[in-house]
């Protein structure tokens, strides 16, 4: 890693929703996939705001990006409905980035982001789109679980992510996966069409 | 001077027994999110035990002997949550 990310200043990038949870929790989130990584601590200082630090890394056999960020995420809008929930996010931080975010040299910049989501029981479907300098992030994701898992339960669900992300890939990525969910604790295994692997794991804390 | 004595017992007897609060929450699809709901309540010093239910959208709420949760401290510990309280029931 050629960079120097001495500390993280301010907003950034996410793997798969739940940017802010109940007031006083934290989060873990560990996104991996051969190309991209995406790690990030966050605390929800209301039930409306979390406050961490995210760390995002994008690599190819010519390309190899980092940055990391001291990101705020908002709870723009949530709409609870007796079956289902509607959330939109915005996310905002700075931080730095290695020199081939802004061609030979390293930058202290902004990042910007919005993400969206809608689920039930049983039918998921979420949307974010992030950026940083003249990098972006763009992700759709569809989920079907077969079964309405109860609270103690283990809940699975089938879902496809499209994932285009500048530099990486200039066309979608597509990634069927399996989630599954277990009190406080989610995992996601999948591998692209293209045959790269994907692992992430989320803890509520 | 009889009624008054049971009007006194009865009213010291309520005080002693656990209370059961019934809570219609509104958008709880997400077994992971609404473990928030869980550890809320849990963290209250008059819950005794707390129950969720997907399938019928709402939380169960037992309290300690002698102690209680107000409708305010509820709505707020379920907004803080990320939800929305329907209706609140108790028995």
């Amino acid at each position: 890693m050629k960079i120097l990310l001495l500390f993280f200043l301010l907003f950034s990038f996410r793997a798969f929703s739940h940017p802010v949870i109940y007031k006083g929790g934290w989060v873990f989130s560990s996104m991996n996939m051969s190309e991209l990584s995406n790690n990030y601590l966050m605390y929800s200082i209301t039930q409306k705001f979390s406050l961490g630090l995210e760390q995002w890394r994008m690599s190819q056999s010519s390309i190899h990006q980092e940055a990391g960020f001291l990101k705020l995420n908002h709870l723009l809008w949530r709409f609870n409905q007796e079956d289902s929930q509607l959330n939109l996010y915005l996310h905002g931080g700075a931080g730095l980035g290695d020199k081939k975010f802004s061609q030979d040299k390293n930058v202290l910049g902004f990042m910007t982001g919005l993400e969206g989501d809608w689920e039930t029981r049983n039918l998921y479907v979420a949307g974010k789109y992030l950026q940083f300098h003249d990098t972006f992030f763009s992700q759709v994701r569809f989920g079907i679980s077969p079964r309405k898992a109860s609270f103690e339960e283990l809940q699975t669900w089938f879902m496809l992510q499209g994932l285009i992300a500048k530099d990486i890939q200039d066309t979608v990525m597509i990634t069927p996966m399996l989630r599954f969910f277990y009190h406080n604790v989610l995992w996601e295994m999948g591998s692209s069409t293209r045959g790269d692997w994907m692992l992430n794991l989320m803890i509520h804390l | 001077m009889k009624a008054l004595i049971l009007t006194s017992f009865l009213f010291l007897s309520s005080q002693s027994i656990a209370s059961e609060i019934h809570v219609k929450v509104k958008g709880m699809v997400c077994s992971m999110c609404a473990q928030g709901i869980q550890k809320k309540f849990t963290a209250q010093k008059a819950v005794e035990s707390v129950k969720v239910n997907l399938d019928e959208k709402f939380v169960l709420i037992h309290t300690k002997k002698g102690e209680e949760l107000s409708d305010e401290e509820v709505t707020k510990i379920i907004s803080e949550a990320g939800y929305n309280v329907a209706e609140i029931k108790r028995k």
